[in-house]
């Protein structure tokens, strides 16, 4: 295998991380599949979507995705009591630059004033600040589209093994402009926050290590809407390819992994993926696909958590992560919980 | 009674008994003909189509002899076969044997359609048959497929085709095991030859006539395949032209053949699926331009699996890709039935056995791409 082959499909760093909590904040308006549906935000019925396991999604109103990351990270920082000026780096995902500060029924207004001098106001350097992450080096990433918050991740894990960082906040937030409708290639999807504290560690009874990892982009599928069939009958052949390779990477057998940690898609498409994945002892923990629908934020982080509370990923446990972002980028990330 | 200008009178033609042969426009019926009327022996035939102009150029293609053939005009789908009163005195007299050729190869058709010209068409014939005194052989050309959803070695008898229980993957199947089923009730003196699916011309790769199995390669090719159904034992059995053609040509017309059925597939020469797979993608790989979209292999999944994702792909509003599952689900699940084709009496007839798949395979797959996948739908011909 030649040198690039392996930095986009092989392991994305060395570190030796663990994901010491998770938070997250939705929107805190709900709408129903069907009210979606009757406001015409919908591409396709309520019926079909309700039949791939979609009920109701979360829908920012007045929130702007800044507001939901922040909320997101403080409460991360305080349910895992950290100092703030212990953490080394902040990764920001999502919403770019003052689209941030913008709310949903205003993000036309926040996307043009990105053609302004408001471009330079950052979501990043703002919540480093009112945080108190003073001793925070700070990064954005953009363009990984729902694998981004993965993406964060990777960043953070390579800026542990080579500049001995020890502890990152990643933080991933985005919303669906009101223009833009609810839903993503047969998805409903929901406005969100999500934020990561990792550690690096060699403890092998730390919780939540992450052992393998993989991502994989393929830039032929850039422009996904034109492209469309072309995408759709990718997603699968690449998915199965990005799960096994996370598994090699972590030394696990398909048997071993115990519970897959969903990106809340269609529930027909897990259903299929598992079958073509062949990991016979995996459960797929999709309590939220019709309860929270798809967030481009951080869905599997979101479901671990949740899982972990409510008792069914317990220490020990395999759990296998899959994400796709659209068009793109697959990746995968085993963690022992 | 209509023939073509090619052809001389009848009666001096055909002093003696003729052969009826069905399909000649086809590409087994016309290499058929070819062959027959270029041997050293040649038979006096008869080729019954529904275009004479067609059969014309047909016979041209082929250089079939001036003279050697007479060209009825009619259509296996109307009682009778459409044929007019003298013509079918003229066969009643002179006719000797039938090979029956035509068929509705589309995979796709609804079932009353395929039987329309499968099914139905073979009754007419066996009418006509029937009705010719002097008919000592009915030679029917099958499809292994016949076999349907049966796995594990398909015998080469009647037992090799699938019944309502079993069932088959497309009306194409069930509607030739239908018409298997007339021919061995309607006499003793018939000859059943099951082909496997035609992959080429010969063993160089040259593809004339596209199918089924080409339009799957185009669109995985294409990158338009999410997922094959296939399990680990999967194998696909194909045959050359040439090899079918000439199993015909010398077994049709065999007095030692009443009540026999003969399966002209790879047999243990059939190719496994993840070989062939992998040969395609390497050999597509080579095209600097493809190997850059990095398209992915569809995955390997069960039939299960296949009918749950064609399913989802079904209650999706998405209807180009709903009609690209579509194309593929009339043939593919044929893989996920894993089988293996008997053919222990037809190599025994015919002193070998069928072409070794995986020795011709790359150059199939070298030729469709060298000629952009010429007569093969893409997407936009698929959707549409």
């Amino acid at each position: 295998m030649d040198a690039r082959r392996f930095v986009n499909e092989g392991r994305p760093a060395t570190a030796a991380a663990c994901i010491r909590g998770i938070a997250y904040a939705f929107a805190s308006a709900h709408r129903s599949v069907r009210e979606l549906a009757a406001s015409g935000s919908l591409e396709s019925d309520a019926a079909t979507l309700e039949a791939f396991g979609f009920d109701r999604v979360h829908v920012a109103v007045e929130e702007t995705p800044y507001d939901l990351a922040h909320a997101a990270a403080a409460r991360l920082l305080d349910e895992q009591r950290t100092d703030p000026t212990t953490v080394d780096l902040i990764v920001y995902a999502g919403t770019p630059s003052a689209m941030a500060f913008a709310a949903a029924s205003d993000a036309v207004a926040g996307a043009a004033s990105l053609c302004t001098a408001d471009r330079f106001r950052y979501p990043a350097t703002r919540l480093q600040h009112e945080l108190g992450l003073e001793g925070a080096a700070v990064l954005a990433l953009d363009q990984l589209a729902c694998t981004t918050l993965f993406g964060a991740i990777r960043v953070a894990r390579a800026m542990m093994a080579g500049e001995g960082i020890e502890r990152a906040l990643c933080v991933a937030s985005e919303f669906y402009p009101a223009q833009a409708g609810r839903e993503a290639v047969y998805n409903c999807t929901s406005d969100a926050a999500c934020a990561l504290l990792l550690d690096a560690s060699d403890d092998a009874d730390a919780r939540n290590r992450i052992v393998g990892s993989t991502t994989i982009s393929k830039g032929y599928y850039w422009d996904p809407e034109a492209m469309r069939e072309e995408v759709i009958a990718s997603y699968f052949p690449t998915a199965v390819h990005a799960m096994h390779r996370a598994l090699d990477d972590a030394g696990w057998r398909p048997e071993d992994v115990d519970w897959v940690i969903p990106h809340n898609v269609s529930t027909r498409s897990w259903e299929v993926l598992l079958r073509l994945a062949r990991l016979p002892n995996a459960k797929l923990w999709a309590h939220n696909i019709p309860r929270r629908g798809h967030t481009l934020s951080g869905d599997n982080f979101i479901n671990l958590r949740d899982a972990i509370d409510a008792g069914d990923v317990r220490p020990g446990h395999r759990a296998l992560l899959f994400a796709y972002g659209y068009g793109a980028h697959w990746t995968a990330l085993a963690v022992e919980a | 009674m209509q023939t073509s200008s090619l052809h001389a009178n009848l009666d001096t033609a055909h002093a003696d008994g003729i052969v009826l042969v069905t399909g000649a426009t086809g590409l087994l019926g016309g290499d058929l003909v070819r062959r027959w009327t270029t041997s050293a022996a040649p038979h006096r035939i008869a080729v019954l189509v529904r275009d004479l102009g067609r059969w014309d150029a047909t016979a041209g293609r082929l250089a079939v002899p001036h003279d050697a053939v007479v060209a009825l005009e009619g259509d296996v789908t109307r009682e009778g076969l459409g044929l007019t009163r003298v013509a079918r005195t003229w066969l009643a007299q002179r006719a000797t044997a039938v090979v029956h050729l035509a068929a509705d190869t589309t995979f796709s058709r609804p079932l009353d359609q395929a039987r329309l010209v499968n099914r139905d068409g073979t009754a007419h014939l066996l009418a006509l048959a029937a009705d010719c005194p002097r008919v000592a052989r009915v030679a029917y050309v099958s499809t292994a497929f016949v076999a349907g959803r049966r796995t594990g070695v398909i015998p080469e008898s009647a037992e090799g085709a699938a019944t309502e229980q079993i069932g088959w993957v497309n009306a194409y199947e069930r509607s030739k095991a239908e018409a298997e089923a007339l021919v061995r009730d309607a006499r003793r003196d018939w000859v059943i030859l099951r082909s496997s699916t035609i992959a080429c011309d010969d063993t160089s790769g040259v593809v004339t006539q596209r199918n089924a199995v080409h339009q799957a390669l185009r669109l995985f090719h294409d990158g338009l395949a999410a997922m094959i159904p296939g399990v680990p034992d999967s194998v696909l059995d194909v045959v050359p032209t040439d090899y079918v053609a000439d199993a015909i040509a010398r077994l049709a017309l065999r007095r030692d053949l009443d009540g026999t059925t003969v399966q002209l597939c790879a047999g243990a020469g059939a190719m496994p699926l993840g070989e062939l797979l992998d040969e395609c993608y390497a050999r597509w790989a080579t095209d600097v331009s493809w190997r850059r979209r990095r398209i992915a292999p569809p995955s390997q999944g069960d039939l299960e699996t296949w009918d749950m994702f064609a399913q989802a792909v079904e209650e999706t509003a998405h209807p180009r890709l709903r009609r690209v599952t579509r194309a593929l689900a009339h043939f593919l699940p044929q893989l996920a039935l894993p089988k293996r084709f008997d053919t222990q009496h037809a190599d025994a007839l015919l002193g070998a056995g069928a072409p070794v798949v995986s020795e011709y395979w790359g150059r199939m797959i070298d030729h469709l791409q060298q000629t952009g996948w010429r007569g093969v739908p893409g997407l936009a011909e698929v959707a549409a």
